[in-house]
């Protein structure tokens, strides 16, 4: 347990707690945006775990969160289903997105040593994969495909547009 | 073998991926089949307890809202108090509830709900009693305005219970005009509205007709207001009207509701 794996874990559950005692609440009205969006800063946490954790951690720790997520949302296994798949994902998008000098040890998936633009390119892939997949397994059935690719568009900038605000009031640094 | 051994470890990180995807897939699909949810215990206990919480901080803001709906509440307890006097003083047969052979007198038990949702597609809501207060699943729960929903899931101290907004959900309701019958569902319109089925053609309905519970089912007694007819249309060759009803209760500000208790009456021969 060194200073940084503490310092996730702080991170980690302070942004659960702003997850579902906040963000949940905010969705709590009647209009039509709440109606087909949510807000999830939650994926924030995988996204932001260093790049030299081994892809078999950052799995497992996507599904376990999404079943916390879950025991909140009441959706058992959807929040799972999403998370996981976003944080295999993850291990593929950044062999993707790898800089020309490969990655550093120093660096981590920030905007403080990546940049804004790998930054945002990085976020809304993953996050367009966490929405969708999201509805898709909510709904699940692609009968209803609208509604899927709605709803996962306002979630998905609603959710973009928090996250952003997050890295930019933050600028978390590792 | 050698071979095999090598793909596995070569693959293991999409092996893993593959194998917890399968697993939150299960958890889904038997979510839905049974409204089981394994979480039942841990639900009502860890999650139970934070909202708690976080509800007993925002509560002071919705005071005011609290206090209105409230005393609108008393209001029509008092009016049922005056109505129930007079029948009782006319002593009629006929105006002796139905259900009174075979049922107790109900019991309301007071609850307050610590977790709402409505904008997914299957929706619940956690209430702050469980069966230490007699809490048992399947029980009707109303609100000031209405109908909340039914408890699911019972723990010690806090329930969950299935909100009307849940697609699993059919209440039975009729037409207090003229008391045709159909079962209400949520279709997902949003939250302020329902769909009431299987009204035949040959009733007449009018825009504004209040739409009460029937009492045909063992959860909510009979006469309790849900909402009015916003509009009515028949489906393309259907024999039944599809009636769009708006809610009276704004289940997005969900706040004090009632649990029904009722305790079957032994059946007694005389």
């Amino acid at each position: 347990m060194n200073t940084e794996s503490i310092r996730h874990i702080i991170r980690a559950v302070l942004i659960l707690l702003v997850q579902v005692l906040v963000l949940k609440r905010i969705g709590l009205s009647n209009s039509w945006i709440w109606m087909h969006g949510n807000i999830f800063i939650y994926p924030v946490i995988v996204l932001l775990l260093p790049f030299r954790l081994s892809r078999h951690y950052v799995i497992v720790i996507g599904f376990l969160l999404g079943l916390l997520i879950d025991m909140f949302y009441d959706t058992i296994g959807v929040h799972a289903f999403s998370l996981t798949a976003t944080a295999y994902a993850r291990g593929l998008l950044l062999s993707y997105l790898e800089p020309r000098g490969g990655y550093q040890l120093s660096m981590s998936p920030t905007q403080y040593s990546m940049g804004l633009n790998w930054l945002v390119t990085y976020t809304s892939l993953c996050m367009v994969i966490h929405t969708f997949l999201f509805f898709t397994a909510e709904i699940f059935t692609f009968v209803y495909i609208g509604q899927i690719v709605l709803n996962t568009l306002v979630t998905f900038f609603l959710s973009m547009a928090v996250i952003m605000v997050y890295h930019l009031l933050f600028n978390p640094k590792t | 073998m050698n071979n095999l051994l090598q793909f596995v470890i070569r693959y293991s990180a999409f092996l893993l991926f593959l194998l917890l995807e399968v697993v939150a897939l299960i958890l889904v699909v038997q979510y839905n089949e049974n409204q089981q949810s394994i979480f039942a215990n841990s639900n009502s206990i860890i999650s139970g307890k934070l909202y708690k919480l976080a509800d007993d901080a925002v509560q002071y803001n919705h005071l005011q809202v609290t206090v209105d709906s409230l005393s609108a509440y008393n209001a029509k307890l008092e009016e049922r108090i005056f109505n129930l006097e007079r029948s009782i003083q006319k002593l009629i047969p006929a105006d002796r509830p139905l259900d009174s052979c075979i049922l107790l007198p109900f019991k309301l038990i007071d609850a307050q709900v610590i977790n709402n949702s409505i904008n997914q597609r299957n929706n619940h809501f956690t209430i702050d009693r469980g069966s230490n207060d007699s809490i048992r699943a399947g029980m009707g729960v109303i609100s000031p305005h209405g109908i909340a929903g039914i408890i699911d899931q019972v723990g010690e101290n806090y329930s969950v219970a299935i909100s009307i907004l849940h697609s699993a959900a059919r209440i039975s309701a009729s037409i207090k005009r003229n008391e045709y019958f159909g079962s209400l569902v949520w279709k997902e319109v949003d939250p302020g509205h329902m769909i009431l089925e299987a009204i035949p053609r040959q009733a007449d309905i009018l825009v504004g007709d209040t739409i009460i519970t029937s009492g045909f089912s063992f959860i909510y007694p009979k006469g309790i207001f849900i909402g009015t007819v916003e509009r009515f249309w028949t489906e393309g060759g259907s024999n039944y009207y599809t009636i769009e009803v708006r809610l009276h209760e704004d289940i997005a500000r969900l706040n004090r509701v009632f649990v029904i208790d009722f305790t079957e009456n032994e059946l007694t021969t005389e």
